[in-house]
């Protein structure tokens, strides 16, 4: 075994290890141990780093690939399916390590501030306990080397979710959002089950590996759409996670969480597990699934952005925010820029893990108030907080010299890419809806600092009853031992927050700086993330021959080019002029012996070319949704609650967030509930009048039978002895004790004897 | 008359048939047990008649052989029926049989 499989083996269950120290211990252990999972998580990173040194520092190559497994489950020799094995194992490659130092550090990070966070609260052990179940489903999500183990890491993170939104459980809204989490997750978990299911049906493995060999050896039986069905279902597991239209509406619930559990699962890893998971997949990915993934995100990334414009809790506009950047991702992998994809999950994990930590350290300092409208003029009191917030907001906004511009830029330009190798026209939906969402994204995060940071203080502005309609927070704060304070004077407390919940705040900021990520702050393509992470061949190319721009070429020479973007100019446009011969070739020798995608080619070719456009369009967009928000709110030239007024249904519709929750709540929510009212009537009447009928009968048999038991059997019984009680009384009166009784008897025998022996003798 | 006057086997076992009469009488009716014991005195010699009357008639000692026999048994028997007897009255402080029913049930 490789040492850094060893390594990462590790890494993998250190986090287990904290998860069984606190769970059982916390109470017996100082501090309720803490320090156990922070160290211990400190430890996980600092091996995840030796890693990353190893790997992407000095190794420095991009088919960089670790793999080993071992046997779990032998299921033997199914009769008619063959021999079925279930196998375990872990992959290496760049992203991998990558994503390990990435959760690590986060976690780590998380970890930390959580010890000033959620000091004092009751439960304060069993928090670092979930935090540390939790970063272990998530490393093995990343680790994974197949779909079944993924897919149990997937259901782990899911349980561990579920256990952190409800935290605060004595909240009904918490334990409300927790089940919605939980369930809205089930639903595309069940779809991603059936994918696998497909595949496992077809090849009888799970893992990645020997499935696009087996794929990309043309053994795929069944038609090309159960591929493309494939590959949507899989999706589906990313859609309830990673909370894409239509599965997004439990994320901005999950708010309901601590914080600093909204920066580690809702914002930075778990909600990313489902795009590295469309990432694992992204090979065997169809251009039909690939086209449902791009609509997917875009509108995602759309919608989340507009209602996150009229959101008033801090947090809940962040989280909206996450679901538009989540989409943004999305789309990304949907137009086949995978190595932006992931790049965006990086940097975004970053400056959204600040954010998250800055709302928490924001709506900590502000004795639990979360929402906007009462807040105001913070950055004399949190000049920290304000600094790190700030540029944590340029770079999601996407402004240049941050990471975040990077990252979204490249996918911008790939979704122009994509939409000209498509052919236009309604493509072009995607890249618009990602051009305004960056726009929205600028206003509303302009919005929100400008809300809570400038201005001065609207805290004696917030109504009275709104006070008590806040004691949900307060007895929030009654974990946190704060409700000492008075509402009132609260803004007079408001203070920088201590070191260990502000030092994650300057490394993550810090983080999303451009020159971690690449040289050169407007391309973030001659950074060592796209160069170490490419994207990775398409093995359904065979299936797809009759797609018109998904044609099989055997030109090897055009792979190994294609997914270099530097060098794949002169070689896609010779490649360009002799599709045509070489589909026909295809279609004459069957298939080719590589495979090699002129689609990918041309996507990367495409989205080199968009990038400078793709560049200047989103830096207008930024810039446009920065001055809309301070000429909305900075300068006040237009006044917000008469422009809201004068669109209401606009409003409305965005303050509602689309109604999603209505309309579910209508058609699916209430289908059940009548479902399950008519399967109770059903149950109640019919399959309990059945049970009861039954019972009935053998209730009447049984007393049929217990009479004539009692009065035939129990008569014979009786009579009999009746008969014997009889005859013993009768007998009896001849015993009387005395000899000479005896006597006479004797002689009347003899006496009785001799008259019959006479009588015989004489007739 | 003959019949009458010649003293045959039938006036031997006529006798004897009386005598076994009064014993069995005396046996089953009397309550004193020593009157019980004078009673079985009695069928003993009832017997004993017989078989000297058959022993007669038959022309053999065979009954007269038996009959000692009887006479020496119903010595034995009187003395452990008298010793019975005395047990009895130890015992019950009674020799009223009709009184002694302890084998009752």
């Amino acid at each position: 075994m490789h040492s850094l499989i060893q390594l990462s083996i590790v890494v993998l269950l250190l986090p287990l290890l904290s998860f069984v120290i606190l769970i059982f211990f916390n109470r017996r252990l100082p501090r309720r141990g803490d320090f156990v999972g922070v160290g211990i998580l400190g430890t996980a990173f600092a091996i995840s780093l030796y890693m990353f040194w190893t790997v992407i520092v000095q190794t420095y190559d991009p088919a960089f690939k670790l793999a080993w497994d071992f046997t779990w489950i032998d299921l033997g020799n199914v009769p008619n399916v063959g021999p079925l094995k279930i196998k375990m194992g872990i992959v290496i490659d760049n992203l991998t390590v990558i994503m390990l130092a990435m959760v690590t550090l986060i976690s780590l990070l998380v970890h930390l501030y959580s010890t000033g966070y959620m000091a004092g609260d009751k439960h304060y052990g069993r928090f670092f306990a979930y935090l540390g179940i939790f970063t272990f489903s998530m490393l093995g999500i990343v680790l994974s080397d197949n779909l079944f183990s993924i897919y149990m890491f997937w259901e782990l993170v899911g349980l561990s979710s579920y256990l952190l939104i409800g935290f605060f459980f004595e909240k009904q809204s918490a334990a409300d959002a927790q089940k919605k989490a939980f369930l809205t997750n089930r639903v595309g978990d069940i779809g991603m089950w059936l994918g696998i299911l497909i595949l496992y049906s077809q090849f009888h493995t799970f893992g990645y590996q020997e499935i696009f060999n087996n794929l990309a050896a043309g053994k795929f039986t069944m038609s090309n759409a159960w591929l493309t069905a494939a590959g949507v279902l899989l999706f589906m597991g990313c859609v309830g996670k990673s909370a894409q239209i239509p599965l997004h509406i439990w994320l901005p619930d999950a708010m309901e969480g601590p914080t600093p559990v909204s920066a580690l699962i809702h914002a930075a890893t778990m909600v990313a597990a489902g795009v590295y998971f469309v990432a694992r997949i992204f090979a065997l990915l169809t251009p039909d699934a690939l086209h449902v993934i791009a609509f997917c995100g875009a509108l995602t990334a759309f919608m989340a952005a507009t209602i996150a414009i009229t959101q008033n809790d801090i947090k809940r506009v962040l989280a909206y925010s996450t679901v538009s950047q989540l989409g943004y991702m999305v789309l990304g992998l949907g137009v086949g820029a995978y190595s932006a994809a992931l790049f965006h999950l990086l940097t975004h994990a970053f400056f959204k893990a600040c954010l998250f930590l800055g709302s928490g350290a924001i709506i900590h300092a502000m004795h639990h108030e979360q929402d906007m409208r009462w807040m105001g003029g913070l950055r004399k009191h949190m000049p920290w907080t304000f600094a790190t917030f700030t540029f944590a907001t340029l770079a999601l906004a996407g402004l240049p010299l941050t990471s975040g511009f990077m990252s979204k830029d490249a996918i911008l330009a790939s979704a122009i890419g994509f939409a000209k190798v498509e052919g236009g026209g309604i493509y072009y939906i995607i890249p618009v809806l990602g051009f305004f969402s960056a726009m929205l994204t600028a206003f509303y995060m302009g919005r929100q600092i400008w809300l809570v940071f400038f201005g001065e203080s609207r805290t004696h502005l917030k109504p009275a009853e709104e006070h008590h309609g806040h004691d949900a927070h307060a007895a929030q704060g009654g974990h946190h031992g704060h409700d000492d304070h008075d509402a009132h004077d609260e803004h007079h407390g408001v203070h920088e927050v201590a070191w260990n919940m502000r030092a994650p705040l300057v490394i993550l900021a810090s983080l999303s700086v451009f020159f971690v990520f690449s040289p050169d702050p407007l391309d973030g393509a001659k950074g060592w993330f796209m160069h170490m992470v490419q994207t990775p061949q398409t093995v359904v190319g065979r299936y797809v021959s009759e797609h018109p721009k998904a044609m099989v070429t055997a030109e090897t020479a055009l792979m190994a080019e294609a997914v270099q973007p530097e060098a794949s100019h002169a070689i896609t446009d010779a490649s360009h002029a002799n599709a045509e011969p070489a589909h026909a070739a295809a279609g004459n020798h069957g298939e080719g012996p590589v495979f090699t995608d002129e689609r990918q080619a041309e996507l990367a070719h495409g989205s080199h070319a968009a990038h400078y456009p793709a560049i200047i369009i989103s830096s207008i967009m930024v810039v446009i949704g920065i001055s809309m928000a301070l000429v909305v709110f900075a300068f006040r030239i237009i006044d917000p609650d008469r422009t809201a007024a004068a669109i209401r249904p606009l409003y409305l519709f965005s303050y509602n967030k689309w109604y999603w929750d209505e309309m579910y709540e209508a058609t699916v929510i209430r289908f059940s509930i009548l479902l399950s009212k008519a399967l109770s009537w059903f149950d109640a009447k019919i399959v309990d009048g059945i049970v009861n009928g039954v019972a009935i009968t053998t209730r009447n048999f049984a007393f049929a039978n217990g009479s004539f038991d009692k009065y035939v059997v129990d008569g014979l019984v009786n009579f009999t002895a009746f008969v014997v009680n009889t005859t013993g009384g009768i007998l009896r009166k001849f015993q009387t004790g005395k000899v000479q009784t005896y006597v006479v008897l004797a002689l009347l025998a003899v006496v009785g004897y001799f008259i019959y022996y006479f009588t015989k003798l004489i007739y | 008359m003959e019949q009458l006057t010649h003293i045959g086997l039938n006036h031997y076992l006529t006798i004897s048939a009386f005598l076994l009469g009064f014993g069995l009488f005396a046996v089953m009716t009397r309550k004193n047990a020593i009157v019980i014991l004078m009673g079985v005195e009695l069928i003993l010699n009832a017997a004993n008649i017989n078989f000297l009357a058959f022993s007669k008639y038959n022309g053999d000692m065979a009954g007269v052989m038996f009959s000692l026999f009887v006479i020496v048994l119903a010595a034995a028997e009187a003395a452990i029926a008298l010793a019975i007897v005395i047990n009895i009255f130890k015992l019950f402080r009674s020799v009223d049989v009709s009184s002694i029913d302890t084998l009752k049930e």
